[in-house]
């Protein structure tokens, strides 16, 4: 008999009330300071607000053809939505109400997964929404599935299962949005579930509103020859923080994690990715960067994991941030931590500004200094965009990284 | 007839017996072991030491109270009873003060010759000063003449103490002060000796210094105090080399090392270490908590620090440069072996402070057997680091499936116009490098040897002859014959 939807929420919520949230003294926050929400959102913070109405069209990516779950303000709107056929997609809502066994085993909180705190205990215990998606054996969706978390305010905690099926394959677009004045808080997770061969790419685009609060958490554990690629995009928000766990627990899977933070004024935004070679023969590839304006703090926290016995194992990790501003920080840290020698592991990280040299064959060939630094910015964050299979998504979020940047003026030249 | 050929597995190898383990049997006079404000008042009166640093100690041993020990590196050991070390040993024959070599205990000299650091030849050939640390008390230093001749002074701290009071005390503990981490505040309170360098401006030492540091007696915690001044202009190579007898309690060493480099001036700091690790189920060997850190004060200053660490059960160390004149210069050079059951946590700290400040970091780790190694390096550079410049490169070589490798790297950077550069590699010998130099005639030995020695050279060429050889010798017995 496993615990009642019950036990598990007021255990998360009891660990929740011990921890509290995570300061800077604790070693994995040491950057990002999730208590200064309460000081944002006043001592309930967590309570979560009302569905409310808004105009949720107006958010959407335009020219993507795909499927749509829309969550606003936390809670999920079937008017808006248009659900696939051929998978199983049902809000967590429902789930809970239809079917409370299943809603448990995705709600469950591990307090001692790596990188657990108050917020995902909180997320545990309050969280009343989510897409539960789940893919049969040898099953392909046709079109990509767009899920939308409309906000104007006030907080939500949200839990999106994954579960994919052998050989099952699906694209899922995460999208966090919001344009209201007021600060509010996010607090997403979502967990991915590989079985043998699945694929699934994976776009979690951040462009919350100015002032609001994006803690976010995806877990994935990944069978024998399964395949994960996640683009992370960290374009809004006031106060971000996102850890990304990512297990390879069977021979032959691989992962690509990508991510780009294009960041200005006082926004901070901090990726901790950890990924876990459990088994041998596993392959993961890490890129991530950062372009950073006026008084905006970036943090990166990268650490691969090679068990004992996980033998050829094969990684690579890259991180590397320009900084435009001198006001501008970055803090970044890329470990490793591997207990068997076959293995090859690599990390680079670099910090600096544009090349002089490349600046300077730029206008060597009559354009202006600032154009070069446009289009060499330009590039350096595109290279990760670059790997953005969907062009609808990708152009998307090249319109929406560069309008960030004023010094960017011939945005629609560079796209063409 | 045929010969009979011993496969040797590649863990075999790496489990050579310590060479240099031996105790010397000399009495010493040694206070039992505790530690308490009496023992400080002990240590203070023993070695007539005025009433200013005897405050110092007593501020850093309350102020050591209320600390807690950090548990925060990557090696486990069992936790430690520092009511249980003995924190004063001198030995005996010391009482009297041997005022040459000829006078120096002939035991203690045998215990240099089985070393091979025989210090009488070291006189005449080398043309190196030595400061023989024997335990905690400094029994003999050579070439005091022509170094006095240069305006340069090297001897024990506790000398210093007495003879260059206004000088100890302006530097003694303004790079590590007396609280500054938990070992730190702890040798405060407690040191017993080191050596003290002062450099006047614009002098380069004639001579490369050296001491040879040695832990003898049983349950004596050594506590060592370092402090080279360096004045404007001037130049010194420092060289510190450490081996100790074999023995079945572990042991801490806690030292603290302080640099300071005015404007112009250059400090080379190198490093042998090669203390007794334990036996291969991790039975006693050395715990070696050290605190070194330079400070840069002065423009166009530079330190650089050299290590190669073989040795000790557990390593915690992380030499590091407070780069704060503009243009000053900041290098980390590191070798470091772990191999039965050693586990290191070391690296380094750079922190940009002054412009155009540059550091590099060459990092180059070899783990064995069951060994655990971890890079952990913190660069910082502060927002006032115009132009700052960082090259950190860290890579790692695992010999044997059971022996680990992490790397920790902390970057923190607030100014636009630096630029940093990181990058780590982990690896095992490659089957094909190895099956190239075999099937040209070269013994799978020779050939690992080759290839860690190719691994490590980036770090041995910044080292100085004397030292280079050493420790050439001394990876190649570590790793006799240690094979991927």
């Amino acid at each position: 008999m496993s615990a009642s939807l019950q036990q598990v929420r007021e255990t998360a919520w009891q660990a929740f009330e011990q921890q509290g949230l995570p300061t800077t003294r604790d070693e994995d926050w040491k950057y990002t300071d999730l208590s200064r929400i309460s000081a944002l959102l006043g001592e309930q913070w967590w309570q979560t607000v009302e569905q409310g109405e808004l105009d949720v069209t107006a958010a959407d990516i335009p020219e993507l053809d795909a499927w749509r779950m829309v969550f606003i303000n936390g809670h999920f709107d079937s008017e808006t939505s248009e659900l696939p056929a051929g998978i199983t997609v049902t809000a967590l809502s429902a789930l809970i109400q239809d079917d409370p066994d299943r809603s448990v085993e995705l709600l469950e909180f591990e307090p001692d997964a790596p990188l657990s705190s108050g917020m995902t205990a909180a997320n545990s215990a309050l969280a009343i929404d989510g897409a539960c998606i789940c893919v049969s054996d040898n099953t392909k969706l046709d079109k990509p599935l767009y899920i939308q978390y409309v906000s104007n305010g006030g907080t939500s905690h949200l839990r999106t299962g994954i579960q994919l099926g052998k050989h099952a394959e699906i694209e899922v677009i995460e999208h966090f949005v919001g344009h209201h004045a007021e600060s509010g808080l996010t607090n997403h997770v979502t967990a991915i579930r590989l079985a043998a061969g699945a694929s699934c790419t994976h776009y979690r685009l951040q462009l919350e509103a100015a002032k609001q609060c994006h803690a976010g958490r995806v877990e994935v554990n990944q069978l024998a020859d399964s395949s994960y690629t996640l683009h992370a995009v960290e374009l809004g928000g006031l106060l971000s923080r996102s850890d990304v766990i990512n297990r390879l627990n069977a021979s032959g899977a691989s992962c690509h994690l990508n991510g780009l933070f294009v960041l200005a004024s006082r926004q901070h935004a901090d990726h901790h990715t950890r990924i876990e070679h459990n088994a041998p023969h596993c392959k993961s590839r890490e890129n991530y960067r950062a372009v950073l304006d006026g008084r905006s703090h970036g943090v990166f926290n990268g650490k691969i994991v090679v068990a004992e016995g996980a033998v050829k194992t094969d990684s690579a990790q890259s991180n590397a941030n320009l900084l435009l501003s001198s006001n501008a920080e970055i803090d970044t840290k890329p470990e490793l931590e591997i207990y068997n020698d076959d293995v090859k592991c690599a990390h680079g990280v670099t910090v600096g500004q544009l090349d002089k040299n490349q600046l300077f064959y730029l206008t060597t060939r009559g354009i202006s200094e600032e154009e070069a630094k446009q289009m060499l910015t330009f590039a350096f964050a595109d290279e990760i965009l670059a790997k953005m299979e969907n062009k609808a998504v990708r152009r998307f979020i090249e319109k929406e990284a560069f309008s960030k940047l004023p010094n960017i003026t011939d945005l629609e030249g560079m796209l063409a | 007839m045929s010969e009979v050929k011993v496969e040797r597995k590649p863990e075999e190898f790496t489990h050579n017996e310590y060479e240099a383990g031996f105790v010397t049997d000399i009495e010493t006079d040694t206070l039992p072991p505790g530690l308490d404000e009496n023992v400080i008042r002990h240590i203070s009166a023993k070695k007539d030491e005025p009433e200013w640093l005897l405050n110092w100690r007593l501020e850093a041993f309350r102020h050591w109270q209320t600390m807690t020990e950090p548990h925060w590196a990557h090696v486990n050991y069992p936790p430690i009873d520092y009511q249980a070390i003995s924190y004063y040993s001198v030995p005996k024959s010391q009482e009297d003060g041997p005022k040459s070599l000829d006078e120096v205990d002939p035991k203690l000299l045998e215990t240099y010759e089985k070393l091979g650091i025989p210090l009488r030849e070291q006189e005449f050939l080398a043309g190196v000063a030595v400061d023989a640390v024997f335990d905690s008390v400094s029994v003999a230093t050579t070439f005091k003449g022509k170094l006095k001749d240069a305006g340069v002074i090297f001897c024990p701290i506790s000398e210093a103490v007495r003879d260059y009071p206004e000088l100890v005390q302006q530097y003694l503990g303004t790079v590590v002060p007396g609280g500054d981490n938990y070992y730190a505040a702890l040798n405060s309170a407690v040191f017993t000796d080191g050596s003290f360098v002062f450099i006047p401006k614009g002098v380069r030492c004639p001579m490369e210094l050296s001491t040879y540091f040695r832990i003898n007696a049983l349950n004596t915690g050594q506590f060592e105090r370092t402090l080279i001044i360096a004045e404007e202009g001037s130049y010194v190579s420092y060289l510190e080399g450490c081996t100790a007898p074999q023995r079945d309690e572990n042991q801490l060493h806690a030292a603290v090392v302080e640099l300071v480099a005015l404007d112009d001036a250059q400090i080379k700091y190198s490093t042998v270490q090669n203390w007794y690790p334990g036996d291969e189920n991790g039975v006693g060997g050395i715990y070696n908590f050290v605190t070194k850190r330079a400070d840069c004060r002065g423009a166009r200053s530079k330190v650089s620090w050299t290590q190669v660490e073989t040795g000790s059960a557990i390593t915690w160390k992380y030499p590091s440069c407070v780069l704060r004149g503009d243009d000053s210069v900041g290098e980390f050079y590191s070798v470091a072996l772990t191999k039965m059951r050693q586990e290191a946590d070391t690296g380094t700290k750079m922190i940009h402070i002054g412009k155009n400040t540059k550091s590099t970091i060459v990092s180059k780790g070899i783990s064995a057997g069951r060994g655990q190694q971890s890079y952990r390096g913190l660069v910082r550079i502060a927002k006032s680091a115009e132009g700052a410049r960082n090259f950190t490169q860290c890579d790692s070589l695992l010999i044997g499936d059971n022996c680990g490798a992490h790397t920790f790297p902390y970057v923190e950077v607030k100014n636009s116009t630096a630029t940093m550069e990181h990058e780590a590699t982990t690896s095992k010998i490659g089957e094909d490098q190895l099956f190239y130099c075999q099937s040209r005639g070269i013994s799978e030995e020779d050939a690992v040897n080759m290839i860690v020695n190719g691994f490590c050279k980036d770090v041995f060429n910044e080292l100085p002859m004397e030292f280079a050889v050493e420790a050439n010798r001394l990876m190649e017995v570590s790793l006799e014959g240690a094979v991927g």
